[in-house]
């Protein structure tokens, strides 16, 4: 391994290398925090600059922009509300509302903490127990999936707002929602009305700038005044206490990060949400959360970044692209002539290893420009609202017809504006909405899927991994319902004390 | 009004002008840049193809060539688009076997016409599928597959419905009577998991996905799909060769071709086809297309004409037999 180790190291160090990483985590972070811009976008965007690159070169800019975009995508999540990735749709849920308080440096600063060490962690996994955990990629079949989505599903109970009820029918209306479009098994038209835009179903870009940037932006101009405006002049800092406070969670989320990421197709967004959710379930205040709580920022960042090195894990150990970011990274191996998999350990380790250092450094660049980033992005918060908002309404704009260059979009992305918006005013969460849209598919795809493979309901219960997950599903709906109860019978207590009083 | 001499000299030279326009352009053609339609996500064999294809055009050209990808609904969507752009030789289509041989078979509803929406310009690349299990299968040939497939129902993974993967399953089911069940997934990256970790039994994988796990030991190869053997498997049958009747002239490949949109200028279309001739032919290709067990086509404009003719034909044939169908 030393001997690889320092074979690596002569590949890497160059003077390319450093620029190729300091600028791809640049230019990730910039097109990360544009709405509808998304890491995969970015990463896509930077394919063919490495057509001419050394391979080692040329895959490391593609890891910058990719680390880059994954943090990127919180901040405008923060500042604005408008999601640049759906994994950042979870930050917004607490770290919006921190900025609305005037905190909005305290709430990037914990986002680029909690990437950064999450990030860290993920590329250590990476490196490490690339060949150990690699069997999970295969573990996981449809049965075992389903059984994590249902897990992840109860997590719903957690990004519910004030009302239960009002969530479940918010998360059912979002699987709804994800059932327009091509059936998998038998390829049928399911609620496409025979439009054909609607054949391929809704884009989730358009309809997550929609569902929660342009309420905002209507809410505005109805009210013709926000009726909390962001506070300016903001100085907030994430204070040693809070860091502390959070620290576990962002541990525990980075480790949910690994091994989400590691099984192909399970994604950023579900890890973000889940971590998310059990930091809300063990936390001593789970009421604060959705209310500006800094520890919901730091589970829900470190959730997301988790991902970001160990879905290279599959790619690089098995040739198995975890996502369509790492499907693209894949793409560039190919057009350097390599075949990442099994083979690829054995016959170009140097040049693993070589890239294994340099993604090492990505996490120090990160840092390093998220820093600085985080100075000039902050003050997007102290801009009025009156000229702020209209910007926000021209991203959301372009952001939702850049995706596939079509007018269509930028009117689904109108729609759920107004759905959106109306969530917001009947006080109706939005984020269960989004997890039933991205986790209603997989949840489908895989109930069928099992049945297709063996044709009986044994297939369900055939695993360990089955049953912890099933396990999990019952304690996370049982702990969380019996919390909402008890915080439903809080809250009826003191408004009879007030109405008494 | 009187029309004075001038006037008329000054008519016939605008109308000169007017006839000799198109000319004129596809002499100055490309202008500006031009951009690829790829109707799948960016990292799959098709997206990779185009972005070498562009490199090799943007050179030869002296243009910008780049691509843009339109995924979507089996690849329908970012198709109907490119049969819809303006026909300046500026957009052009990475079109391949779904597009222009599976898809106007198995869609009822298509938004467009295989080749009256086109002009074919080069059949670029064709590259088998492979016949592959487990290597803890007990099967180790075709025969022994169809053997064991008498006693019990066999699964057969794909990237999804209506991809060549599953059609060439489909095509192996309807000839051989075997009982095998679909399973779909979403691209083969989640396709081959489940053949390597059992969940499903066969699958008829694009050799390109294939190829490192067959090469790790991890994927058995049975046969290949096409009619000639691979180069990149040259001890691995084809289905034809394998002497079962059923499967005699059994060819289902998956190819790739660029075309543009109809009406596109016949002299654009002889630039774009002479200089792709000059991309395809140089060394950086070969070994591109070598390195996937691609086999190098390079035809011209009525040769893939005449391909898609027939490609369309053999297609409707396979789904009529097998009853794929999609509203």
């Amino acid at each position: 391994m030393m001997e690889n180790l320092a074979i690596g190291f002569d590949l890497f160090f160059s003077f390319e290398n450093f620029i190729a990483i300091a600028l791809g985590v640049c230019v990730g972070v910039l097109v990360g925090s544009i709405p509808g811009l998304t890491a995969t976008m970015a990463v896509a965007l930077a394919l063919p600059f490495t057509f001419n690159l050394d391979p080692v070169t040329g895959i490391l800019l593609l890891v910058g922009v990719y680390k880059g975009g994954v943090y990127g995508g919180s901040v405008t999540a923060i500042l604005i509300r408008a999601p640049g990735t759906p994994a950042a749709a979870c930050t917004l849920l607490d770290g919006y509302p921190l900025a609305r308080k005037g905190q909005a440096g305290k709430a990037l600063t914990m986002a680029l903490y909690a990437s950064c060490i999450a990030d860290f962690i993920s590329n250590l996994a990476l490196i490490f127990l690339a060949s150990l955990i690699a069997g999970l990629a295969l573990a996981f079949g449809p049965p075992e999936y389903f059984w994590l989505i249902c897990f992840s599903l109860t997590v719903v109970i957690s990004i519910s707002g004030n009302s239960l009820t009002k969530g479940v029918i918010s998360g059912l209306l979002g699987i709804l929602i994800s059932t327009i479009g091509l059936d998998l098994v038998y390829g049928t038209q399911r609620f496409t009305f025979d439009v054909f835009n609607l054949m391929g179903g809704v884009s989730y870009i358009p309809l997550l700038i929609g569902l929660f940037a342009l309420p905002e932006v209507i809410d505005f101009y109805v009210k013709k005044a926000s009726p909390i405006a962001v506070k300016g002049a903001d100085r907030s800092r994430v204070t040693l206490s809070e860091f502390k406070k959070s620290f576990l969670s962002i541990i525990r989320g980075s480790f949910i990060g690994v091994i989400l990421g590691t099984i192909p197709g399970a994604g950023a967004t579900a890890a973000a949400f889940l971590s998310y959710g059990e930091a809300r379930r063990t936390s001593k205040t789970p009421e604060t959360f959705g209310k500006g709580e800094v520890e919901g920022v730091a589970a829900a960042e470190s959730g997301n970044n988790g991902v970001a090195g160990a879905t290279l894990i599959p790619l690089l150990s098995l040739g198995i692209p975890g996502d369509v970011v790492t499907a693209v990274i894949l793409g560039a191996f190919m057009l350097q002539g390599l075949t990442p998999g099994p083979l690829m350990f054995q016959e170009n380790i140097s040049l693993i290893y070589a890239i294994f250092i340099g993604i090492m450094l990505s996490s120090v660049v990160l840092f390093v420009s998220g820093k600085f980033a985080i100075r000039y992005f902050s003050k997007i918060a102290d801009i009025p609202r009156h000229i702020l908002l209209p910007i926000v309404l021209m991203f959301c704009v372009f952001g939702s017809y850049a995706v596939q260059n079509q007018m269509f979009d930028v009117g689904v992305m109108l729609a759920f504006g107004l759905l959106g918006y109306f969530m917001m005013r009947i006080n109706m969460a939005a984020a269960p909405f989004l997890m039933g849209f991205i986790l209603g598919p997989l949840f489908e795809d895989n109930l069928r899927r099992s049945y297709l493979i063996a044709e009986d309901i044994t297939i369900f219960f055939r695993s360990p991994i089955c049953w912890i997950f099933i396990a999990f599903t019952v304690i996370s709906l049982f702990i969380g319902i019996r919390r909402e109860i008890r915080m439903t019978r809080a809250r009826k207590a003191s408004a009879e004390e007030a109405t008494a009083s | 009004m009187t029309v004075t001499r001038r006037t008329l000299m000054g008519v016939a030279g605008a109308a000169a002008m007017l006839a000799l326009a198109p000319s004129v352009q596809a002499n100055d053609y490309p202008e500006k840049r031009v951009t690829i339609i790829v109707p799948y996500s960016a990292g799959g064999a098709t997206d990779v193809l185009a972005r070498k294809v562009a490199e090799g055009l943007s050179e030869e050209l002296d243009e910008t060539v780049t691509v843009e990808n339109r995924p979507g609904a089996g690849a329908t969507l970012g198709t109907t688009q490119a049969a819809k752009a303006r026909p300046d030789g500026y957009t052009l289509f990475m079109g391949q076997v779904s597009s222009h041989g599976i898809a106007p078979a198995v869609y009822k509803n298509l938004q467009y016409e295989p080749l009256e929406d086109f002009e074919p310009i080069m059949h670029l690349i064709t590259i088998p599928n492979v016949m592959v299990v487990n290597k803890e299968s007990p099967y180790e040939s075709v025969e022994g597959f169809l053997e064991g497939a008498q006693s019990e129902t066999m699964r057969f993974g794909s990237s999804g419905t209506g991809s060549s993967i599953h059609l060439s399953g489909e095509m192996f089911k309807a000839r051989t009577g075997v009982d095998m069940t679909h399973v779909p997934y979403k691209g083969s990256g989640e396709a081959v998991p489940a053949l390597l970790s059992g969940d499903v039994d066969v699958m008829f994988d694009n050799l390109p996905s294939a190829m490192p796990h067959i090469q790790s030991g991890d994927l058995r190869p049975l046969a290949v799909t096409s009619l000639e053997r691979s180069e990149q498997l040259p001890d691995v049958p084809t289905l034809d060769e394998t002497g079962i009747e059923d499967l005699k002239d059994f060819s289902a490949q998956s190819w790739f071709g660029l075309l543009a949109p109809a009406g596109t200028d016949e002299e654009v279309v002889e630039t774009l086809s002479a200089s792709l001739g000059k991309v395809v032919s140089s060394e950086d290709f070969a070994e591109f297309a070598d390195t996937r067990g691609a086999t190098i086509v390079g035809s011209n404009p009525a040769e893939f004409t005449d391909f898609i003719e027939t490609e369309l034909d053999n297609w409707k044939t396979v789904v009529d037999e097998a009853g794929v169908t999609v509203e």
